[in-house]
């Protein structure tokens, strides 16, 4: 008895989950968008096994993180020196905040830039309270910088089943049909 | 055996989003929730600096400035230096000593020829002028004790901020669940 109390406990501290098939609420939008990307994503890296590049998503957390640094150092500062001594570096902070978001969404809009290796993108898009979801995959190619794209449309009903549980064998034949499409282009130039 | 059936709380289901994120995706959530206290502390260390008030914006918590604030009123505050003060005015003051700011009105200045003021003030709905509230052996308010002057108002919106005051268990729930919201939800 004291054995199934122990693996009661196991299962309930056990944190990872990437092996169990992906449940949503079906209703939630952002949720059935985030694990449909999610699983893209996995497609590319477990079935073709690229290798996930974290230098545009490490810039991001990069400059939030000094943007809250900023902001804690105001925070510090004013506690220390009382206004309105603390005007100048509190004026600073608030003036850098602003300009380091600007600079953090103008980061976002530049992907590729100067990477010399081939470079594979996807995006997605779901409308609110619509059902079609849109992938897209893009071939950056890293020698000519030409790139190629393909897209497919379908209703998200497509993928779930009823309740809520992202069917992969249907999910990623479409996924990989984007990739396919884009490889095969490539060798025949 | 198989294991029993978990109670659907401890199962933690609604951390399923979070337990399915790498180390880089649990950050950014912790990011989201700091970016989002920061924005929020810069805007208003931003008021602090531009209206040059340590308190921008007020509540104003009794009826003793009535018809013209009521309890629960926002007030909009400035406080610079080159605006003098002149009787009649609507200023915001701490007393020495004291946390809560007051609001009433400017009965009377004393003015030294180096610009220098003494003044004293007086709540509209009060019998009385304020000497009853100052310190023990402070007849007048000075330019120090200003927080600001009352620029602008909207009524009524200030009750939320009495109310969290009065019960501080529904301020720390409040903020409690809107911090794990942010936390656990992705965007």
């Amino acid at each position: 008895k004291a054995n199934s109390g122990f693996n009661s406990l196991l299962f309930v501290l056990q944190w990872k989950i990437d092996d169990k098939p992906v449940k949503i609420d079906k209703w939630d939008g952002s949720a059935v968008k985030n694990s449909l990307d999610d699983s893209a994503k996995k497609v590319l890296l477990e079935k073709y096994k690229y290798i996930e590049n974290f230098r545009l998503i490490d810039g991001r957390l990069i400059i939030c993180t000094i943007s809250c640094l900023f902001a804690i150092v105001a925070l510090i500062w004013d506690y220390l020196h009382p206004f309105p001594e603390s005007k100048p570096v509190l004026a600073f902070c608030v003036v850098s905040y602003p300009l380091l978001i600007i600079f953090l969404v103008a980061h976002r809009k530049d992907p590729a830039g100067m990477d010399p290796d081939d470079v594979w993108q996807l995006s997605s898009s779901l409308k609110r309270f619509d059902d079609k979801y849109t992938l897209k995959v893009t071939f950056i190619s890293g020698r000519t910088k030409q790139q190629r794209e393909a897209e497919f449309t379908k209703s998200i009903a497509k993928f779930f089943d009823t309740n809520g549980t992202l069917v992969m064998e249907a999910y990623e034949p479409e996924v990989s049909k984007l990739h396919d499409s884009l490889a095969m282009e490539r060798k025949i130039k | 055996g198989p294991p029993r059936s978990v109670p659907a709380m401890l199962s933690l289901d609604f951390l399923d989003d979070v337990r399915r994120m790498n180390k880089r995706q649990l950050y950014y959530q912790v990011l989201n929730f700091g970016m989002i206290v920061s924005s929020a502390l810069m805007i208003w260390k931003g008021l602090m600096v531009v209206t040059g008030s340590e308190s921008p914006i007020v509540v104003v918590l009794s009826g003793s400035m009535e018809p013209a604030f009521h309890r629960g009123d926002l007030l909009f505050l400035t406080n610079r230096i080159e605006d003098p003060i002149r009787v009649g005015e609507i200023v915001v003051f701490r007393i020495e000593g004291r946390e809560i700011p007051i609001v009433h009105r400017v009965l009377k200045i004393h003015e030294k020829q180096n610009g220098e003021i003494k003044f004293l003030t007086k709540g509209d709905n009060n019998a009385v002028d304020d000497r009853g509230l100052y310190k023990r052996g402070q007849h007048w308010l000075e330019k120090k004790d200003v927080v600001g002057r009352a620029r602008g108002f909207v009524p009524y919106i200030g009750i939320v901020t009495i109310l969290m005051n009065d019960y501080p268990k529904f301020k720390y729930a409040v903020l409690f669940f809107l911090g794990l919201f942010v936390l656990v939800h992705r965007e």
